[in-house]
């Protein structure tokens, strides 16, 4: 996920800005110690220009 | 949106009770009560000062609100079952009611702002075992503190309905389960400061 934001030149701040969560949020996302809804990861997938699977995977866990 | 109303609505009664307890001249519950409130919302007085605005509550946050409320509810539900134990065998009889409301009420906003923030930082850092030895601890605690206060009253209980000194129950309630519950605080401290300290430096805690 970092490395997609880099490539599209995003801040952690402004990627949280436009999928409307936190930086925080961002950052615990990019360390995979949150799993998000259906509809945020849908969203940040939308923001970085790409698929779904391609920044999360599902845990069966 | 019905997050920051709760917030909103949670505020304007805090600051009426503020405003109560300041007329009565629990000086000590209001300092206490506002520190939490600047502990809690820094963030929020933060982006209020700085953008004049509320920063987000995200999915992320509205979890660890709804799950930090979830446990405050349920100790409140529990503190106020034992405090009502206690007051019922006269054990406070010596200390004015207000005073005893405001503990309680200051106990339950600490166990809050450990909740949130347990649910916020701590808990993402924490690897399985030390989630279970977290819960073990607290579980622990708590049956300590409900074995304080039970333990309380059945030795009044034992005395009353008997006549003489019951020894069992007042070292099991003075001694043996106010050890245990320490024990056991210090022991989720301990896993708490470990993890919060993870969320600094990025190490996850097994």
């Amino acid at each position: 996920m970092k490395e997609y934001r880099a490539r599209l030149g995003l801040t952690q701040e402004k990627l949280a800005e436009i999928v409307g969560v936190r930086r925080e949020t961002i950052i615990f996302l990019e360390k995979g110690k949150y799993n998000p809804s259906l509809k945020l990861a849908h969203n940040i997938a939308r923001a970085l220009e790409v698929g779904i699977e391609d920044i999360f995977i599902l845990n069966d866990d | 949106m019905k997050i920051r109303w709760i917030l909103i609505v949670y505020s304007v009664i805090s600051m009426l009770g503020l405003m109560m307890l300041l007329s009565r001249e629990n000086v000590y519950v209001v300092i206490a009560l506002v520190l939490g409130f600047l502990l809690l919302g820094h963030r929020e007085f933060w982006s209020l000062v700085r953008y004049r605005r509320l920063p987000v509550i995200d999915e992320r946050v509205r979890n660890n609100l709804t799950s930090a409320m979830r446990l405050t509810g349920g100790f409140f539900l529990i503190a106020s079952i034992v405090l009502i134990l206690l007051l019922r065998f006269n054990v406070f009889r010596d200390t004015p009611k207000e005073l005893i409301i405001s503990g309680q009420l200051v106990i339950i906003g600490i166990v809050y702002l450990v909740g949130y923030h347990y649910y916020d930082r701590v808990r993402p850092n924490l690897g399985e075992r030390a989630t279970r030895w977290i819960k073990i601890y607290l579980i622990t605690a708590g049956l300590s503190l409900s074995t304080i206060a039970l333990a309380i009253v059945l030795h009044n209980l034992v005395s009353a309905c008997f006549g003489f000194e019951d020894a069992f129950f007042f070292i099991l309630g003075l001694l043996v389960a106010p050890v245990v519950l320490v024990v056991s605080l210090l022991g989720s401290l301990a896993i708490f400061i470990k993890g919060l300290w993870a969320s600094f430096t990025g190490v996850e805690q097994a």
